[in-house]
C-alpha cells in the first residue's frame, strides 16, 4: 500500500522526496523523487522531473522520467517529455511527446 | 479519517515535502514539509509527522512536531505528543496533558460563547482521559530546542543581592545560587569619600 497520497484537489508545489511509494490524484509541481513506485492514477497531474522505481502513469505528466525500473504509460495518460528507463510500455490510448533512453 | 479513501492525501513517514501543499480535502501528515501548508479540510500531524511552516486548515489536530503558527477555522487540537512552537489561533483551541506549545494562543470566539465553550471542555475532556498514556508518550518525545533564557527576573535578583551585603550582613542565600554575585561598587559623588573621612573623625 502507497505510504503517501497526494489526493484529489490537493497541490504541492515544490521538491517530493520519499522513501516510499508515492500516488498523486491531485497536482505536483516542482519535482519528484522516491526511491519506491510512483503512480499517477487518472486525474492526477505532474508538472515535475519524476526519479524513482516503477512509474505507472494515467494522468498527466510534464517533465522528464527518469526510472530505475520500468515504465508504463497506461490508457489516458498524457506524457510530455523524455523517458529513460529500462523497460516501457505505452499502452493503447496513451499519449506521449518525448524521447525513450532504454539504455539498449 | 482512514487513509486511501480518495479525499484525504497522506505525507508519509519517509516522505519529505520542501515547498507549498495547499488545496481542498484532508491531509494527513507522517512525515515532513517544510513549506506553507494551506486546506480547506482537516490537517492531521501523526507523532512522527514533523512541519516547518504555517498551517492554515479548517481543523488542526496535531499529535506531533510543528514549527510555525497554526491557524484554524474551527478548531485546534493539541494532543499528547505534540510539540508546537509558534501561535496558535482557533475558535476553539484543546491541549491535552502532555502537548507542549511556546507561543501565543488565542481563541477568537466573537459570540455565541456558549456552544463553544461546552463543546471545547468536551474536546479536552475527551483528550484528557487519554492521560494514561501520556507518560509512555512523553518517554518517546525527541528532545525539545534549548529553552529560552530565563529573562530580566535573574538580572533583578542579582541586583537585589549586593544590597543585603552592602549592609553588612551576608547573604547565604545569594551564596547558594550559580555565579558569585557582582561586588558592590557604591558609586559615590565626588568628594563623598573625604566628607565621609572628616564625620570619622
Amino acid at each position: 500500500m502507497a505510504s503517501t497520497v497526494i489526493s484529489a484537489g490537493i497541490t504541492i508545489e515544490g521538491e517530493v522526496t520519499s522513501d516510499e511509494d508515492v500516488v498523486v490524484q491531485g497536482t505536483l509541481r516542482g519535482k519528484l523523487i522516491a526511491k519506491d513506485a510512483v503512480t499517477v492514477e487518472h486525474g492526477g497531474t505532474v508538472e515535475a522531473d519524476i526519479t524513482s522505481g516503477p512509474v505507472a502513469i494515467a494522468g498527466v505528466v510534464t517533465g522528464n522520467i527518469n526510472s530505475s525500473d520500468r515504465v508504463d504509460l497506461q490508457n489516458g495518460a498524457k506524457v510530455v517529455g523524455n523517458v529513460k528507463a529500462t523497460r516501457i510500455t505505452i499502452a493503447d490510448g496513451a499519449q506521449f511527446k518525448g524521447n525513450v533512453d532504454m539504455d539498449v | 479519517m482512514a487513509n486511501s479513501s480518495t479525499q484525504t492525501t497522506l505525507i508519509g513517514s519517509g516522505t519529505f515535502v520542501r515547498g507549498r501543499v495547499t488545496g481542498t480535502g484532508d491531509l494527513e501528515i507522517a512525515g515532513r514539509i517544510e513549506g506553507e501548508v494551506t486546506c480547506t479540510g482537516d490537517v492531521t500531524v501523526e507523532s512522527s509527522g514533523l512541519v516547518g511552516a504555517p498551517i492554515a486548515a479548517h481543523r488542526i489536530v496535531v499529535r506531533g512536531a510543528v514549527k510555525g503558527d497554526l491557524t484554524a477555522e474551527e478548531a485546534i487540537v493539541l494532543e499528547a505528543g505534540a510539540r508546537v512552537v509558534g501561535d496558535l489561533r482557533a475558535p476553539r483551541i484543546a491541549i491535552a496533558p502532555g502537548g507542549l506549545v511556546r507561543g501565543h494562543v488565542q481563541t477568537g470566539g466573537a459570540g455565541a460563547a456558549r456552544p463553544r465553550s461546552a463543546a471545547a471542555t468536551a474536546t479536552v475532556n475527551r483528550s484528557s482521559s487519554s492521560s494514561a498514556a501520556k507518560p509512555a508518550a512523553k518517554a518517546v518525545l525527541p528532545p525539545l530546542p534549548p529553552p529560552l533564557p530565563p529573562p530580566a527576573r535573574v538580572e533583578r535578583e542579582v541586583k537585589t543581592a549586593p544590597v543585603v551585603v552592602a549592609n553588612g550582613r551576608p547573604a547565604p542565600r545569594a551564596a547558594a545560587r550559580v555565579g558569585p554575585p557582582p561586588p558592590v561598587v557604591p558609586a559615590l559623588k565626588k568628594g563623598t569619600k573625604a566628607i565621609a573621612h572628616h564625620k570619622k573623625r
